[in-house]
């Protein structure tokens, strides 16, 4: 069971050019909860998951973890985990090469069952046959499952998800959907994005939406 | 500490799996510095007057030429994003990259300024001058300019912006580099220059990681 956390968001307002994508957006997720962001292409949702993870600040508003700004906060990036459009993979290193350097940053101590983490992550998501292959060499899907075992190395309050579900074929996403209600369950929260309802998901009970 | 060998070992490993970014600045160093001899009158006095100059200039070509793609990949797959989100310091990662950067250029073709000297006729006892000076002149060199390649980080063709943002700042460190071998070949004390480089390297290693990490949270969006 993970410590009780809460991600509050006051005021907060996203503005692109001279348009503005959403104004005064406030809301409040707690342990065991799921954010389904939802809303028209152009409408914000991953500019919205930005500002949420850290990468972009916002100009105006306050997201707060725990009570405490985000902004710069060590302990709110050690305890969450942000995955885009862009996988964030290197073509020159292999699968499981990959998933080593995002552990190693992760994680500050080294131990023996390292190695191991990283055998059954992959594992999880069906891949671990890939394990030595270089990511180019790898499929669209490949490459998504291998991001989102990313999302196991480390116990990561919370998940922020753009679109989740590109790309996967219906056992991955089945898969994916398992892995997000086993992380509500054990009380992590998850922010996602998806185009689509996700009314029969394996998580629809512990699902708010926020339409923007 | 773990997290500046963190990142220089990605680094590395990195490089290494990609040995043409290893090999074309150091190859474009040497073909530049070979062109002077081959197209100036056969002059000796002349040749070892402008030599130290020459292999000066070559190396700051070679370090802007290897600028534009030390942040691109980087950018453009998503894993500088990672690097501003995660909870280890983004200045000491950034110091890391750029350090081991320097390694691949650099120190590379630094080692490789002696065998130049031999055809511009620079005297041995002037080689360790310019060694000295090229490897306490292009950490700098790597360290400044890595700030403009973050600055043109999100720009399609950023490689003659970073030339023409960066090229100024480097104007003190090829004066006092190339004015050290010039003084040192006419027996003079080179001790001043040498306190100068090193203060303007002191200086970038302690500024620079700060600026590029800044210019990088400022330009990714």
């Amino acid at each position: 069971m993970l410590k009780s956390n809460i991600l509050s968001v006051e005021k907060l307002s996203c503005i692109r050019g001279e348009r503005a994508l959403f104004e005064d957006l406030s809301f409040e997720l707690s342990n065991g909860q799921a954010l389904h962001v939802r809303g028209m292409n152009g409408s914000g949702k991953t500019s919205l998951l930005r500002l949420l993870c850290g990468i972009n600040q916002p100009e105006q508003g306050a997201i707060n973890w725990n009570g405490i700004s985000t902004n710069n906060n060590l302990n709110f990036f050690k305890c969450s985990v942000y995955i885009g459009h862009k996988d964030g993979l290197k073509n020159e290193l292999s699968s499981i090469e990959n998933l080593r350097v995002y552990q190693k940053l992760s994680t500050r101590t080294t131990s023996a069952a390292d190695e191991q983490k990283l055998d059954a992550c992959l594992a999880q998501l069906q891949i671990l046959d890939c394990a030595d292959l270089y990511t180019h060499q790898l499929s669209f899907g490949q490459r998504r499952r291998l991001t989102f075992a990313r999302l196991l190395l480390n116990e990561f309050n919370l998940w922020i998800l753009d679109e989740p579900f590109t790309g996967i074929d219906r056992e991955g996403r089945a898969l994916i959907e398992k892995l997000c209600e086993q992380h509500l369950n054990d009380g992590g929260l998850i922010v996602l994005t998806h185009h689509q309802s996700l009314e029969n998901s394996a998580f629809k009970n512990r699902l708010n939406t926020l339409d923007l | 500490m773990n997290t500046f060998i963190l990142f220089f070992a990605r680094e590395w490993q990195l490089m290494f799996r990609n040995t043409s970014t290893l090999i074309q600045p150091l190859l474009f160093f040497i073909i530049i510095a070979l062109l002077f001899p081959l197209s100036l009158p056969a002059e000796n006095a002349l040749l070892q007057r402008i030599g130290g100059g020459v292999i000066w200039v070559s190396a700051v070509f070679a370090t802007l030429l290897s600028l534009e793609s030390m942040f691109r990949a980087d950018f453009h797959d998503g894993t500088l994003e990672q690097w501003l989100i995660q909870d280890r310091s983004l200045p000491l990662a950034i110091l890391a990259k750029t350090l081991a950067h320097w390694t691949a250029t650099g120190l590379l073709l630094t080692l490789f300024s002696p065998l130049l000297c031999l055809t511009f006729n620079i005297p041995s006892g002037q080689i360790w001058v310019l060694l000295l000076g090229l490897l306490l002149g292009t950490p700098s060199l790597s360290l400044i300019g890595a700030i403009g390649a973050a600055i043109t980080v999100t720009l399609h063709r950023g490689g003659v912006l970073i030339a023409i943002i960066i090229l100024p700042l480097y104007i003190p460190i090829l004066i006092f580099g190339s004015g050290m071998l010039a003084q040192s070949g006419q027996g003079l004390n080179i001790t001043s220059q040498l306190y100068a480089l090193a203060a303007i390297l002191v200086l970038a290693i302690t500024l620079a990681p700060f600026a590029i990490a800044s210019a990088l949270k400022a330009t990714i969006d």
